[in-house]
């Protein structure tokens, strides 16, 4: 499939080389690039066994050919985290403290579960070693390994068949000495070695800890998977050369990637971000709430452009495991369009978090036996089975109906039924994106809501009346949204470093974060790429236990003092300008500029989109089945208005109009709708 | 929106958002508090109640409040007329309360222009130090004046305006004001929190409706344990267990418990007839905590992740002799009912249950929440501190698993200090931290082991350790060996003999003197 969706308007450079970002997604590769000044996109089978298959054959057949820029969004470290199939990696750590590592923080993740399952720590205590060492909190060294300690150490894990070293040493982003010194003589190994005060410098060992694991256990495979993909790509390429999206939503050069895998563990959902900020810019809404449901889970994230964009977090944990580098904030709901609705034992219905998945996948598919939110969709008229993946799953409407009212409950009809399906799975939505809005101190009703993925479409408008968001975005191409957010991105890479100091130093962080700059340029510089630096800072009243990020400006740094203040009030409810501060973490970014794209905004021509409408069909709102018009996207064009009660629907996706919303085709020929209801901004 | 009585979507809606309401508290409280106990180790609870006091959601918390705080809204109503902005403060185990270090404040919540409040929000947090004879207030106390400061229901917020008056007589009172101030603060946020969002669930339900999905949720929960007991054995079902001391004398002290099942009448009755009465120390237990742990036992039987309200009690009766171990009256001391046992009273009742469902219950997890206190002032900055965490253990082994190890158990799931927030924050060096090999007990499927801690004291200090499994050690079922029991040891400074410690004391250390404590392990499942 090939589609454009404009031109760039400017061309930066003579001769540019070809720029082409590829995402592997768990079904389709996804291809988008810009030539000519158009974006060209196409969709290929995925290759799970080799994924570097598919991106191969992407290039050859978009017509790659010498001075090429591969942008790369890949699964592979996040399926080696889900699959536990990383390597086998030694834990070498202050002795004394080498179960650190799989004793986490104590807790059970089952409050009431007396038959939970026991852990698997991703270092087995065999693999676990400790070194006679111990830095204070304030940095003093208070031993040192002598050097037949560090040789012991390297008998040791040389013996054990690791097949990689993380290192993490308590208090070692005060003072990384030892670390260097420990890091320095593993080496020899010949393995890769991670140590802590590079890929996280800061306090609370556990999490620290397991973010330095989680990069060694997958750095023997991210890195011959990128090295190779990179030769191959050059051997067949002259001159090509490839980045990797990185799950903060920055680009990083293939080879830093391959030392740091730890940060691309979501790269293709951090694609997904970008692209819907950048699609939602292009559009002029700058706040945005972006929804992205699939078949067994639902992406939410926000993001405002004049706060610096997507929101980033320092707490994630991916499939079971503490990951403390910045990536986007990306926060899952286990309900998608496969969840499962049943009633429990006290008659409640609930949906989720059980997924049909896509074996035996909903009752509609033909083998499934569970209702499901697709089969509810279905049932209500929700779906069309010609444009459904352009006709090639058949969707079986009469059995839906009869499993689904076998399992009914109490309730009266089938269409009750499935409407209630529905509902309670918007109720989980919209409490995902009371997490990320409303807990943080963002009201919904100030926010766009960019709705993508397989289901966001459907959904979007009765999620955005629930919230009072007032407007929904469809952005055009959104089952390439990723590899659009991929092709566009920035290159970045963070930096940061526990200082741990009081307000009252906040004049005197110069020489800390030019430290950090320094490595920060000279990173850069061996990339052959010019940055910009960013600085923030990580504040808290002294004594909590989180902090807030908020900007530093080197010339007036006091001013981070009073963003403090307000961002306190802003999240918290209060704030007190007379309580003292504590300075925790200093954070640089340093971004390369993507290439500027624009793409052409059309004339608007008011239209009624009578081309593109193609039936009219009973659709269930409001407790009863309503007349609605069916539109197929492809044939709207920039300025046509449709009113709902409507569907109009694509080859990935199907948008819903209830009664009262209505949809503009923009200048780009993404959906904008205003979703009306009983609630308006 | 309108609800009809017996709705279950809307009743699955309304249900969602009660929840992700307490659940919100819990995040605001965490956030700003100020103590590592709170902040780091989330030693709290969050909870929404209806106008008649019944709990309809508590956050993912500790399950020792979860039967608990329901009295601490009944003692606030009874003893205040509570207003629009009005918050109230309380810590009485006689009057709402657990033990004292736990401060609960609950905010009554008036929807539209109601006279009487639609709602309470509640949070309830453990305070490092309320004062009393020793540091971190939770020593071998003898009764409980000496326990710390009581505090009976009173205002803490006056129409919307802390009262200062009687947060200045609570601050003199404790040894770390400062600290505490902050984390009181953080508890009023986190009532506003809950306030703000309740306002807006009865906007977009309307008050009427609400009054009906509230009963609904509470018959939904009941309906759950109901369905659950008709599957029990119907008969009785004895048990007992023992705590080694009280902390004052050396003697031990029973806790005995009978399970009655009704399956057709889908109830359980369980009596603690034959228990010892109150002791001189500090393991009395008032009935709210036994109360607790009958709630957890039956919340955990439950296949379904069902929500923690009041529904859940309905099926239960309980009996405890009065003026007893499970059941104390002033002035007897309670500041180890709460966390030693607490536990106790669960080792029990599930012992009682395994002769029912023998299949379905673990083998006895560590059996304690090793309390340690630490407090004297920083040589670092002249301030004074107050330091409380407990250590986790093993868990017990299940039919199918062997027990988790190190990790926490029943009543409690705080989380650990991390070391360099510990360090950061006291005159303190962690020297070791890890498993206790070999602790678990042995069987077909290994009890969990428990944890090794030495901590290095860089000033002079009070300690003060209350801890239990030392002499009745974490039994196993099935044939399944007991778990080790769990010990503790200090090393005076620069000399090299270590002198083991009893469960529970209190002690002078000075600078550099080491304490070590080992955790118990659970015990095994099955004869190997």
């Amino acid at each position: 499939m090939i589609g454009f969706i404009g031109h760039r308007e400017i061309a930066k450079r003579e001769k540019a080389d070809l720029r082409i970002a590829i995402d592997t997604g768990g079904t389709f590769t996804d291809c988008v690039c810009l030539a000519d000044g158009q974006l060209r996109v196409l969709k290929l089978f995925s290759t799970p066994a080799d994924p570097s298959l598919a991106v191969l054959d992407g290039l050859r057949q978009m017509g790659a050919g010498e001075g090429l820029n591969v942008r790369h969004g890949t699964t592979v470290g996040t399926n080696a985290m889900l699959e536990r199939t990383g390597a086998q990696v030694a834990f070498v750590t202050t002795a004394g403290f080498e179960d650190t590592i799989a004793i986490g923080r104590q807790t059970r993740a089952r409050l009431y579960d007396w038959f939970q399952p026991v852990p698997v720590s991703l270092v087995p205590k065999k693999l676990r070693f400790g070194v006679n060492e111990r830095v204070s909190a304030e940095g003093e060294a208070l031993r040192t390994p002598s050097e037949e300690d560090l040789a012991a150490l390297v008998k040791a894990v040389r013996a054990s068949g690791a097949e990689a070293v993380a290192i993490s040493l308590l208090f070692s982003f005060a003072n990384p000495a030892a670390e260097r010194r420990v890091e320095a003589a593993l080496l020899e190994l010949g393995i890769p070695v991670s140590a802590s005060h590079r890929i996280l410098p800061e306090f609370r060992e556990y999490e620290r800890a397991s973010t330095t694991v989680v990069n060694a256990y997958l750095a023997p495979k991210m890195g011959s998977y990128l090295t190779n993909l990179e030769n191959r790509i050059a051997a067949q390429h002259k001159g090509g050369r490839m980045d990797v999206m990185q799950s903060s939503g920055g680009i990083v050069p293939a080879r830093l990637a391959a030392r740091e895998p730890v940060r691309t563990v979501l790269s293709g959902p951090a694609g997904g971000v970008v692209g819907a900020c950048q699609m939602a810019r292009w559009a002029a809404f700058d706040r945005i709430i972006g929804f992205d449901m699939g078949g067994t889970s639902t992406d939410v994230f926000l993001a405002d452009a004049a706060a610096g964009g997507a929101e980033r977090t320092r707490e994630s944990v991916v499939a079971g495991v503490p990951i403390g580098v910045p990536m986007l904030d990306i926060h899952t709901a286990g309900a998608g369009g496969g969840s499962i609705a049943r009633f429990d034992a006290g008659g409640m219905l609930k949906v989720g978090p059980e997924s049909a998945g896509a074996d035996p996948g909903p009752i509609c598919f033909g083998r499934g036996t569970l209702p499901t939110v697709t089969d509810a969709n279905l049932l209500l008229g929700r779906m069309d089975s010609a444009s459904f993946l352009a006709g090639g799953v058949k969707l079986d409407r009469d059995r839906a109906e009869m499993l689904m009212s076998k399992r009914k409950g109490a309730l009266a009809t089938v269409e009750e039924f499935a409407d209630g399906i529905l509902r309670v799975v918007e109720t989980e939505m919209e409490k995902a994106i009371r997490v990320i809005s409303v807990e943080r101190g963002h009201d919904p009703r100030s926010f766009t809501l960019v709705a993508f993925g397989g289901g966001g479409p459907l959904h979007a408008c009765a999620l955005a009346r629930a919230l009072r968001i007032p407007r929904v975005l469809v952005p055009i191409l959104p089952g390439a949204l990723s590899a659009v957010g991929i092709l566009l991105a920035d290159v970045v890479r963070d930096y940061s470093r526990t200082v741990m100091l009081g307000g009252d130093a906040i004049g005197a962080l110069g020489k800390d974060f030019a430290e950090l700059e320094k490595m920060g340029a000279e990173e850069f510089a061996a990339e052959g790429l010019k940055g910009t630096a960013q600085h923030t800072l990580d504040l808290r009243y002294r004594r909590q236990g989180y902090e807030l990020n908020v900007e530093y400006d080197p010339q007036v740094p006091a001013r981070s003092i009073v963003a403090f203040h307000r961002l306190h009030a802003q999240r918290y409810g209060f704030s007190d300008a007379e309580r003292p501060i504590e300075i925790v973490n200093l954070r640089l970014r340093m971004t390369a500029e993507g290439e500027p794209y624009v793409p052409r905004r059309h004339e608007l021509v008011a239209g009624d989109g009578s081309a593109a409408f193609y039936a009219e069909r009973e659709v269930f709102f409001e407790r009863r089945f309503r007349p609605t018009r069916f539109y197929q996207r492809e044939k709207l064009t920039p300025g046509d208005r449709i009113a709902g009660p409507a569907m109009i629907t694509e080859y990935t996706a199907a948008t819903l109009l209830p009664p009262g919303a209505s949809a503009l085709v923009d200048g780009f020929g993404n959906l904008v709708i205003d979703v009306g209801g009983e609630v308006r901004a | 929106m309108n609800a009809r009585a017996s709705d279950p979507i809307e009743l699955t809606i309304f249900q969602c958002a009660v929840h992700s309401i307490a659940e919100e508290m819990g995040a605001a409280l965490r956030r700003t508090a100020l103590s590592p106990n709170i902040k780091e180790r989330r030693d709290y609870s969050c909870a929404v109640f209806d106008g008649k006091g019944r709990v309809i959601a508590m956050g993912d918390h500790m399950p020792v409040h979860l039967g608990s705080m329901p009295m601490s809204v009944a003692a606030a109503v009874a003893a205040i007329d509570l207003g629009p902005g009005d918050i109230a403060i309380l810590n009485d185990p006689y009057a709402g309360g657990t033990h004292l270090p736990d401060i609960t404040m609950v905010l009554p919540v008036f929807v539209a222009s109601e006279k009487r409040p639609s709602f309470y929000v509640s949070n309830r947090a453990h305070h490092a130090d309320v004062g009393g004879r020793f540091a971190g207030s939770m020593g071998p106390a003898e009764e409980i004046f000496q326990e710390g400061i009581r505090i009976p229901p009173v205002r803490i917020v006056r129409g919307g305006v802390v009262d200062r008056e009687m947060l200045d007589l609570i601050l003199l009172n404790v040894r770390t004001p400062r600290e505490r101030e902050g984390d009181l603060d953080a508890q009023i946020g986190a009532c506003r929190v809950g306030e703000q969002r309740i306002q807006q669930l009865a906007k977009k339900f309307g008050a009427r409706a609400l009054e009906s999905l509230v009963d609904e949720l509470l018959d939904y929960s009941e309906r759950l344990v109901r369905a659950e007991l008709r599957t029990m054995p119907a008969g009785e079902f004895c048990a007992e267990d023992w705590l080694d001391s009280d902390g004052v004398t050396d003697e031990p002290r029973k806790i005995a418990v009978r399970l009655r099942f009704d399956p057709d009448a889908a109830s359980v009755h369980v009596d603690f007839a034959g228990s010892s009465a109150q002791v001189a120390g500090s393991v009395n237990a008032v009935r709210a905590i036994t109360l607790s742990a009958c709630f957890y036992v039956l919340r955990c039987l439950l296949k379904e992740d069902a929500p923690a309200t009041a529904g859940i009690l309905r099926p239960l009766t309980l009996t405890c002799p009065e003026g007893s171990i499970v059941d104390a009256r002033p002035p007897a001391a309670v500041a180890g009912g709460n966390v030693e046992t607490s536990q106790r009273i669960v080792d029990v009742l599930l012992r009682a249950l395994a002769k029912a469902v023998p299949e379905r219950v673990p083998a006895a997890s560590a059996g304690t929440m090793s309390n340690l206190t630490i407090g004297g002032v920083d040589h670092r900055t002249g301030e004074p501190f107050t330091y409380y965490e407990t250590t986790a253990g093993g868990m017990g082994a299940r039919m199918g698993l062997d027990g988790v190890s190190g990790v926490q158990t029943h009543m409690t799931n705080s989380l650990n200090t991390p070391i360099e927030a510990l360090e950061y924050a006291y005159p303190f060096r962690v020297l070791r931290y890890g498993y206790r090999c070999g602790s678990g007990g042995e069987g077909k499927f290994r009890g969990g082991d428990g944890l090794t801690k030495e901590i290095e004291v860089l000033t002079r200090a009070q300690m003060t350790l209350l801890a239990e499994r030392r002499r009745f050690r974490p039994w196993g079922l099935q044939g399944g060996e007991e778990g080790a029991a769990g010990k503790a040891w200090v090393s005076r400074a620069g000399r090299a003999e270590k002198v083991e410690l009893p469960g529970k004391c209190s002690l002078q250390l000075a600078a550099g003197d080491v304490l070590r404590i080992e955790t118990p392990g659970g015990g095994g499942w099955g004869k190997k």
